[in-house]
Formats: structure tokens, sequence, C-alpha cells
């Protein structure tokens, strides 16, 4: 019988296997047609990745065997799910195009029918879990045994035989990640993530190229063959989006020779995310070597080979980077309360593949041990995928989301011979590197403290300040570490002696609300709790309507009907009864009542759109396009972008506005571009006014959000990774000032002090949201370190800082009833809103600015729901809208029955 | 139709406006057609013991261009000289860097020695952090060794094969050694593989096309380059009268003469995948009989058709966002 014959490939001392497979020859009318029983577990390999084992296989391997039929034949698949996840065997193209799922613990039949020539994708449909491991290839060969031709040295389009095969390479292409599998007679060989393929010169190779997820283009140096059921000869072949695949066969090194002959995906966002290999042409004898394993030299790992640990994105709050066995983490006896670390030896590989996420990312270290190679890690825009990266030095990695920056995973790389865990590289004295351009940071001190910091809280709901438990506990792990110098504590002084971060921990510290503020503000505040979970969806996200008349939740509106997933920011229509609403790690804007907080229409909008906002002028809505290049345009009154104006001109760097304000008369619009470093003003005409770097042209500053004076006289914008607030000519773009938001902190000794001798001791670590005041007197400024800036207007100096949680971000004003304005400020590791007063004795002067009160988001008895919250109850906060909106351009076109709360002064907030 | 005539063979010159390369109207295309094959049966018979390869000896450099006025730059090849047995051709490119680079017109059966030079600021600056200064060609298609994969040494285990300072070796200049092999033919991208990281700045504006026609093939009044980016089209107009190369730059309106045969030469680059379509027109898709009126194209792949200049239309990618920030442009047919 022929090799290819018997439906799968076995290696030789598996060959017991054989007799599983009941190759049945069926008589008559189908002649050869043969129907292949195949017996799959689905199983979790050591690292929390899923893949599929062919019974009487030792191991389960990704991609899963290459099942090799002829046209005509049937396959029979006994499927038994030994994963916690619910999985399938589903061949997109053939059969049935929704088949059952196997449920954890259970064995289920499956049939498909070979009756077409083709190579085919099949996979667990495991809705995205399958992108973890849980696909293979089906190859359906023609009944002659005759293969793809391959272009000769002289051109010549040369048949093949499957006899004349030396070597199968079947390549799948997911994330931003090859995994592959070689076949040599019949032996079936995993080479797992990024290998080097090798093959002897003039060997007929057969290569299976094969994608599960997002679209890539396959490309390999120097070889050419022919586009599958085409004379016409290609080097680059796209696999589209969902499934794909693509087989073809060349001569190795055909006309070209030996060589180290590169091959990669050739979309730029994933070439730089590291998706590439190399096709080895040599001598006689020239072998494959196997990439990284998930059976390899991680934490926990069993093989004395080179590993791999992989992170899912997600969309899930605090779970963003989440480790494929995050839920092992979590259980094991170190008190790890973050599924998002990992810990790996050198020379392993950390793997990303967005598989829970319907929103674009970046792959991007934000620190990483001094002196390690290949840093920073980035791609130039963000994009679907994921991303890979062989780790050398030992040390302290953390990857973030650019366009979502709050995103983080961890990976120690750890060097077995030294005490504890690697916080630093041990050959440069455990120090690390910042992507904003500080370098040599020693672990010890207390910036890189607080960077520890913000990750296990960021990570960690359990860390996060829950006010309806009145006391906050911060766990970090028992893990002993090892940093520059003097650990943690004073009492463990040998420096360089390892300490556990426990040493760190916050234990039953009090955890009070402060009351309501006393006097009430003007109509409602809508805050984008961003990480709250119902019962109704998958993924997370409500609006919490706060009534500011008695500061109660009025109403939580979860939209489950559309699976609303992280609702980010809010606007409002003219007449105050459409708020538009952002989805950030997805692709809509969503319209809704106002009164009712019921679903008008769901619009895709493009990827990842982060602000929205009117403009006064004609009531058109704007979007910034978060993960793309360009602010979206709907005419007032439609449901459809009637354009996107380009936030750079052609060809050059994708912007990525993240926070944009729209001057009050409607001319123009201001973004923050995070990618680019700068602040650009635009004409609602789609013309590029000006573009201002920020940040003292220090790498990576990240403009985030934008405030305007009420005459757009000036713009502020902060950098979230500079810790500044960029104060710039509202017309011309000029930089006027850049206000360092963290002069009063010495970044080693943790010591706070007036360094910048304006009489406040006050710090902004990590500014995000900073609104003006409607009158135009105050910035504030929410910091996610922790604190609150405000920055008076008369002299852009800072004037005070005021306490806020972790996690501090959106920040909006409303009228304060009978006269002034309120701040009303969001938190993402709290679950309270902070109300600002600026001028709490209304004379104009904003020295007095303080806290008012909180209100707590937690949905009360009589809060009106559309669906049940199950966990992170008020977590998230984000985007805040006060309604009515009473900014200068905007309070002026309200209706009358709105303008009847509001003061002279709030009706003209300049003019008056 | 006429022979592929935009080289001279046997080192015979052919002047760029001598009627073998004029634009050939249909009342005459027959005696046309019979004079240029008896030409070339003339000439292969007066250069027998020689072969009808051409050797190309071409030379480009790098340079940064497109100040979009605030401060952030994009990078573009220029032709310095292009040579065909020994005939010089670079008149027919751009005195400027252009975006897209020039497109190297080849038949099968050619050789190439192309030499890169550098001339972006920092070229030959140290090497910081192991960023690299250079610049590359990285050819599709054709045949080379591995000396001539204008890649990294990280990557090809040989050579820093670019211009300028590398991680592992400096270069003033490097040059490549192209076989337009038969079975090469096709349009093929080349485009930078070293500037910073082994990926290159393609995306940063380092890109150009080849075109290698079989020997005989057909010509083309209008020959259309359109490099599908992630914000825009960037092409050219080659008019196969006299061969010059026009209308760099972004979504470029071609004109095309009514009735006229016109060839488009389609590559994508950048992160998005496209959908291409030409409103009105349909055409074969390549090596098949199918007749289509769209077709998804991705990074670096290339989709080369022709049609008969019949009507005015727009050509546009269907790409949400793309769409959105106006990536169409015009085909403009005369009369």
């Amino acid at each position: 019988m022929n090799k290819y014959f018997s439906g799968l490939s076995i290696p030789l001392t598996k060959m017991t296997v054989l007799i599983l497979f009941t190759v049945t020859m069926l008589a008559s009318s189908m002649a050869f047609a043969a129907v292949h029983n195949i017996t799959l577990t689905a199983e979790t390999l050591p690292n929390g990745q899923l893949a599929y084992k062919l019974s009487g296989e030792a191991r389960a391997a990704i991609p899963g065997p290459t099942l090799f039929v002829k046209q005509g034949d049937s396959v029979n698949v006994t499927l038994t799910n030994n994963t916690a996840v619910p999985v399938s065997f589903k061949v997109p193209g053939v059969g049935e195009q929704n088949p059952a799922m196997t449920a954890p613990g259970a064995t289920a039949t499956y049939a498909v029918d070979a009756t077409t020539v083709g190579s085919y994708v099949y996979h667990g449909n495991s809705n995205g879990k399958e992108l973890l491991g849980l696909f293979g290839a089906l190859i359906v060969d023609k009944t002659d045994g005759s293969v793809e031709r391959y272009v000769n040295d002289n051109g010549a389009l040369t048949a093949v035989a499957q006899a004349d095969i030396d070597k199968q390479l079947v390549l799948f292409m997911v994330g931003s990640t090859f995994w592959a599998t070689e076949i040599v007679d019949g032996i079936q060989k995993p080479l797992w993530a990024n290998p080097i393929l090798g093959a002897a010169e003039d060997e007929i190779v057969r290569f299976h190229v094969l994608s599960v997820g997002p679209a890539h283009t396959f490309h390999l140096h120097a070889h050419r063959w022919l586009k599958p059921g085409t004379d016409s000869v290609i080097d680059t072949k796209l696999l589209v989006d969902g499934a794909d695949a693509h087989s073809f066969t060349i001569k190795a090194g055909a006309g070209v020779g030996k060589g180290d002959w590169q091959f990669h995906c050739h979309l730029i966002s994933h070439m730089e995310a590291g998706m590439h290999g190399s096709f080895k042409v040599g001598g006689a004898g020239t072998s494959s070597t196997v990439g990284a394993s998930p059976y390899g030299r991680i934490l926990l790992g069993t093989d004395d080979v080179p590993g791999l640990v992989t992170f899912e994105i997600s969309d899930e709050g605090a779970s963003w980077f989440r480790s494929a066995r995050g839920d092992a983490i979590v259980g094991l006896p170190y008190d790890i309360k973050t599924k998002s670390l990992e810990v790996m030896a050198p020379g392993s590989s950390v793997n990303f593949v967005m598989s829970d996420t319907n929103g674009v990312h970046t792959i991007s270290t934000l620190l990483w041990p001094t002196g390690a190679h290949h840093m920073p890690f980035d791609q130039t825009s963000a994009y679907r995928g994921g991303g890979i990266i062989k780790l050398d030095t030992p040390g302290l990695y953390v990857f973030t989301c650019k366009v979502h920056p709050y995103m983080f995973g961890a990976v120690i790389v750890d060097d077995p011979n030294t005490v504890g865990l690697d916080l630093g590289n041990p050959e440069k004295e455990y120090k690390i590197d910042l992507v904003t351009g500080i370098s040599g940071l020693p672990t010890s001190s207390d910036l890189a403290v607080r960077l520890l910091r913000t990750f296990f809280v960021a990570t960690s709901p359990d860390n996060w300040q829950d006010y309806s438990s009145q006391i906050w506990n911060v766990k970090f792990p028992t893990l002993p570490v090892r940093i520059s110098g003097a650990p943690f504590s004073e009492e463990l002084t040998q420096g360089g002696v390892s300490a556990p971060l426990s040493i760190l921990n916050v234990n039953d510290a009090p955890l009070a609300l402060l009351g309501k503020p006393a006097v009430p503000g003007v109509g409602e505040v809508w805050i984008n709790t961003q990480f709250e979970k119902t019962d109704g969806k998958t993924k997370p996200g409500t609006i919490t309507v706060v009534d500011a008349k008695n500061w109660t939740v009025k109403r939580k509106i979860a939209l489950p009907e559309i699976n609303m997933n992280n609702p980010h920011n809010m606007w409002v229509n003219r007449d105050q009864s459409v708020v538009y609403q952002t989805q950030w790690f997805d692709t809509k804007l969503t319209m809704l009542k106002r009164n009712n907080g019921q679903l008008i229409k769901n619009i895709h909008v493009g990827d990842t759109p982060s602000h929205v906002m009117t403009l006064p002028s004609n009531d058109d809505i704007t979007i910034a396009i978060n993960g793309e290049n360009g602010v979206a345009l709907i005419p007032a009154g439609k449901f459809e972008i009637s354009k996107i104006l380009p936030t750079q001109a052609a060809g050059h760097t994708s912007a990525n506005p993240h926070g944009h304000w729209v001057s009050a008369d409607g001319k123009s619009i201001v973004t923050p571009n995070i990618n680019t470093g700068d602040i650009g003003i635009y004409g609602v005409d789609g013309k590029i006014h000006s573009r201002t770097s920020t940040g003292n042209n220090a790498p990576g500053a990240h403009p985030i959000a934008i405030g305007m004076m009420p005459d757009s006289s000036k713009v502020y914008a902060a950098n979230l990774l500079h810790h500044t607030l960029s104060v710039l000519n509202g017309d011309t773009g000029a930089l006027i000032k850049t206000i360092n938001l963290i002069a009063d902190y010495h970044p080693i000794t943790g010591a706070f002090a007036d360094n910048d001798g304006n009489g406040e001791i006050a710090v902004g670590v990590l500014p995000i949201q900073s609104p003006v005041s409607p009158d135009g007197k105050a910035v504030v400024i929410a910091s996610t370190g922790g604190q609150i800036v405000i920055i008076d207007t008369a002299t852009d100096t800072i004037v005070k800082m005021l306490p806020c949680d972790p996690g501090c971000h959106g920040a909006n004003f409303g009228a304060k009833k009978g006269g002034g304005y309120y701040a009303y400020v969001s938190n993402k590791f709290s679950n309270r809103m902070i109300v600002v007063d600026i001028d709490p004795n209304g004379d104009g002067n904003i020295a007095d600015a303080g806290i008012a009160g909180d209100v707590a988001l937690v949905a009360g008895n009589n809060t009106a729901i559309d669906d049940t919250v199950n966990s992170l109850p008020g977590f998230g906060g984000q985007g805040v809208l006060a309604i009515p909106v009473v900014y200068n351009g905007w309070v002026q076109n309200l209706p009358s029955k709105w303008k009847k709360g509001l003061t002279d002064a709030q009706k003209n907030p300049i003019g008056h | 139709m006429l022979f592929q005539s935009n080289r001279p063979y046997c080192g015979m010159e052919f002047s760029e406006n001598s009627s073998a390369t004029q634009y050939t109207p249909h009342a005459t295309l027959l005696r046309q057609l019979l004079i240029s094959s008896l030409m070339a049966l003339a000439m292969f018979f007066l250069c027998v013991g020689k072969s009808l390869a051409a050797e190309h000896i071409i030379q480009m450099t790098a340079e940064e261009v497109h100040e979009d006025g605030f401060g952030s730059k994009l990078m573009a090849y220029k032709m310095l000289s292009h040579t065909v047995n020994g005939t010089n051709i670079t008149h027919r490119y751009s005195n400027h860097a252009t975006i897209p680079g020039p497109t190297l017109f080849l038949t099968e059966g050619d050789t190439v020695n192309l030499t890169i030079y550098n001339d972006i600021p920092g070229a030959n600056a140290g090497v910081l952090k192991g960023i690299s200064s250079q610049v590359s060609v990285h050819v599709h298609g054709v045949h080379y060794k591995i000396v001539s994969d204008g890649t990294l040494k990280v990557i090809n285990q040989e050579d820093d094969q670019g211009a300028g300072v590398g991680p592992a070796q400096t270069h003033a200049n490097y040059s490549y050694t192209w076989d337009v092999a038969p079975g090469t033919a096709g349009t093929w991208a080349y485009h930078d593989h070293n500037y910073e990281t082994h990926n290159g700045a393609e995306h940063k504006g380092l890109f150009g096309a080849i075109i290698v026609n079989p020997v005989g093939a057909a010509n083309y009044a209008k020959e259309f380059v359109l490099y599908l980016t992630d914000d825009a089209f960037w092409g050219m107009e080659i008019d196969s009268h006299g061969m010059k190369q026009k209308k760099h730059g972004i979504n470029p309106d071609f004109i095309a003469r009514k009735d006229s045969e016109v060839r488009f030469h389609l590559i994508a680059l950048g992160t998005d995948i496209h959908k291409f379509k030409l409103s009105g027109y349909q055409w074969a898709d390549p090596g098949t009989n199918n007749m289509i009126n769209e077709v998804a194209i991705g990074p670096l792949e290339k989709h080369v058709f022709t049609v008969k200049a019949t009507k005015n239309a727009q050509y546009s990618d269907e790409n949400f966002t793309n769409k959105l920030m106006g990536m169409v442009g015009k085909l403009k047919v005369s009369h």
C-alpha cells in the first residue's frame, strides 16, 4: 500500500498505531475509495496551549497530525476532549460547517467526505481557543498519484508523483508565528514554533502552508511555485482571514543554489512581530532544526530544549495578556494573583496570539534587562496577529500594547545559576532599561518597584480597590527575586540577596468612601465601567449612569444584544437624546437612547475606535480610530461614515490618534497621536494644519488625551509615558511649554520634594485625561499612578495634587448646581467616581480646589439594568461624560429644557 | 502587436523614436507586425552565435524624500544609470528619487548587475545598538545566489548585503547579480530589506518593480504600475512610446488612448489586505481563462492584467478604511 494512501504517516517506532486505522477498501462503484477511521484526543500542553494527539502517539503536537487522503475517501474522526474547553473538529469548506462541540471529558465522532482535491485546515472551532494549537492539515490528493508541479531551474513546469517527493513541510501561520511539521518517509516530526527548515539542494519538497485566524501572505526567498489551479508562477501567496490552505512543490535551490533562504509572512506588522524562519538549502543530509517547544525550558517544563510560553491577547479586564496556563499559574502555591506572568529559561521564546480580542494591538516592550538584545520589541502599527521573540538575556521583560497601554504581560527570563528570579540582567547589576529612554535603572529603585506594583495591581483583580469590601489587600508572589543592590527590606541588607516579592504586600488596609458631594451636580454623569462583567455577554463593559441630583447609580447599560465590548468613551448629540459610545477593543460605534439606555444602532467604524466628540458647529460625529490612521466622520443624523480624515500624509507612519478634542468653533480637530508622539491639528476638511512633537523628543512619550481652552487658544496634551503635560498654541500648534508632572519625585529614592519650586509637592505619574474646565480656569489631570493634578491655565503651573485611586484614568467636567464646575474622575482599578470641585468658594481662584466627595459605581436596588452584573462590579472606570455637555461651543446649542438648570455664567462660559 | 523592443539586440541601437517602438494604430497593425517580424528574423540571423539575452548594468541609490512639512520623512530609490548591452537608457527614468522606485523592464534570459548606493543621511555613521544604516535591494521572482539576497547577515549567514554601515559589515555600495532565467516572467517587487532592522524600510518608500517579459512577448501601449499600500496607491505610468517613466506618486490618474491595450501591474505592500477594483472592466485572472472584476491582494503578491481601454473608469481599494480615506484613482480614456 502506498504510504500516503494509508491516511496517516506514522513514526516507524509507533507502527502499532497503524492497527488503529481501519482502512476499508470499498467495492463496486467507489473503486479504491477508502474510509479512514482516525482517533484523536484534544490535550493541554505543559505551557497551556492546546493540541490534537493521534491515538497511540506519546504526545500531542502543533500542528496536529497531517491527514493524507485521496479524493473520494471518507474520514471518520473519533475525538475525545481532554481539555477544559469545548472543542470540535471542523474542516472549513468541507462537510459540516457547524459541527457539534465535544464537551470536556466527552467523546464524539465527526465525518468528512474528501470529495475535492486540495489542502484543507481542520480546527477545534473553539471560540478562538483553536488558535492555541487545535489545528492541523487535511490533504486530499489526486487518485492518480500526482501532486503539484514544480518550476524547474530552466522554467519547465515539471510533473511530480508522490514517489518523487523527498520531504513535506507543513507550515501553519497563526497569530504571528509559524508552527511546523516535517514529514520524511511517512514520519511526522513536530518542528514546533519558528523552526529552521532544512533540505538538500535539488530535493523535491512539498510545502503545505495553512492558516487559521487573521490573514497572512507567505513568502519564501528565491523560490518560485505555481499558484494553485493556475499556471501562474508566484513567490508570495495570500492566505485569507478565517482558514486557508495552500500546497505547492519546489525543487530546493532550483536556479539559486544553496543558502539560508528566509521564509516569512510579508505583512509588515507580522514581520516586525517576528513571523519568520529560515529554509536552509545545503548539501546531502541537510536537516531541519526544531524551534521553540511547549515542552521545553519553561517553568515546570519537561524537556531540555528551547521552550515556549504563550500569552493570549484578550479583551478581558486584567487578563489582557493571559498566559495560556494562567489558571494553573494562579493555582500554584506562590500566591500569584496575576495570569499575566510567565517564567522561562534563557534561549526560550515568548509567543503572543490575539485569540480573544476583536481589537487591534501591538506587542511592545515597556522595559527589559539592560543590555538585552533586539530591544525594544515593537511594531510600526497595530494589527491583528500576535508576536514571537526569543529572549536570551536574563531579567524581567514587560510587554504592553501601545494602543491600550495598561495591557501588561511580564516574562521573567531566569538564569538558573542565580538565587531567586532575576528581575534585571545579572551581567549588568540587575538593571533594566525603559522604552522611554531611561537605561540602567536599578531594580532596587523606587521607580522600578512602582512599575512592578503597577503590573501586579493592573493584572490582578484581587489587588484592586473594591469599596464594597471596605478593606484593601495587595498580594505579591512569595517567589524570591534578585534585584540590584539591597533588596526591598532594610533587614535584608546584604547586597543582591534575594527577597520574596511578597515583602511588598498590603494587608487589610482600610478602604472607605468619603461620602457624596454636598452640593448636587446638574444632570447625569455617564461613566464607562469598562471591565464590569455581566451574564449575557462574553465581552466586558457597561455604562454606569449616575444621577447627579442625588449621586445614586440610576442605570447600568450592558447592551447584551450586541455584546458591547469595552465601552471606552462617549459624547452626546445636540439635544442630548442620543449617546455615542465607542467600543475600544472592537470596531464599533454604538448609538443609544439617553433616556432609557436602549440600543439605536451599532456601526462598524474601523479598528479600535477610542474617543468620540461632535462638532459643535453642525453636530457631525468625529471618531478617533485609535487602531488605524485617521478620524472618522459621521454626518449628523446618519449611521454611516462619510469619510476618514487621515492623521498623516500618505505613506507616513500611522498616527493612531487616541483622545481627541474639537475646537469650540468646530473648525479643527486636535489629536494626540500615540504612535508618532505628536499632537496634530487638522481641519474638518481633512487638511493637516500642524503636527508638533511632544515629550522633548524622548522616545515613546505617548500623548494620549487633549484638553482645549474654551476659546481654543491653547491645547493641553497629557504624555502618558513622559509624565508631562504639553501646552500648545491652539492655532499654530506651536509648543509653548512642557510641564513636568514628576519633577517633585526622585525615581531612585522615591523621595518627594518641591523640586520645581512651585510651592506644592505634586506629582502626576502616568497622566491620562486632561480636560480644561468650561470656564478655562483649570486643567484637571487624572494620572493612572493614583493622583489628580490641577494646573492653573493662567500660569500653566501645577497648583494642587489630590489623591486618586490606582488606575486613575478619565476626567470630564459637568455643571455644579448653582454655578461652577465639577470634574468627574474615574478609576480603572477601583469602583468609585471621585468628584473634584475646582473652585469650591466660587471666587475664581482655584487654589482651593479639592475633592467634594465620591460615589460608588456599584448597582443598587433601584438601579435599572439590562443585564446582571456577575463580576468586577463598578470596575474599569474610563470615559466620563456629564450630560448636559457644558463646554463652550456645545452649551450654547443645548435645548432650552437642558439649559434650565444652568446659571447664566454656565450658559455662556467665556462671554460672561 | 509588436515584439518587445525596449532594448537593443546584438548591440544594435534602436532610436527611442524609431517606428518600431511607436504606438501603432489598428489599421496598420498587420503591416507593422509583419515588418517587425521580419526585422526580428533578420536580426536573429545577423546575430547567429550571439545570445539574444541582454546584460543590464544598473546603478541606483536611496535618498530621503517627501518631507511632509512636519519632519516625517520617507525614503526612495533613484536611478543613477542603466545600460543595456552598453546602451544607456537612463533617460527613461526620473532624475529624482521616486516612489515607487524605477520600474526595470527585463526579458527572460537577461542578466542584471545592479549596484546600490546609499545617500540617506547617516548611512556611514556608526551602528548604534545594532541598528542598521544599510539599504539594500531584495528582488522577488528572478534567480540569484545567496550573496545577492539583499538581506542582513543575521538572515543569510553570509554578509550584510547592502550599502552603508550594517551590524556585521560595511559596504560603500553593494552589487547584486540577477539571472532573469526562463520561468521568471512576470512582474515582481524589489525592496529594501536592511534599513534599521532585518525587515528593512520597504514600507517607508523603498520599493519598486521589475517587469520580466518572455522573449517575443506582446507590447502594450501603456504600462501602469500600481503599488497598493496601507493608505494610498503609489504608481507610475510608462508609455511604450519612448518608455519614459512618469506620473510617480499617490493615486495617479492614468491616461490611455481609446481601444489601446494597457497593462496594469499591481503589487501590494504594507500590512493591509486589499480588494482592487477597476470599475466597469473585467480581465483574465493570471494563469487562467477566468474573467474577474476584482481581486483580493495581500502584501507582496502581484497581479498583472491587461484590458482594452474602452471607457473612463475608477480604480479603487475596497478595503473599508482605505476606501473611506480616498484610496482611488482614475483611468482616463482619450480619443
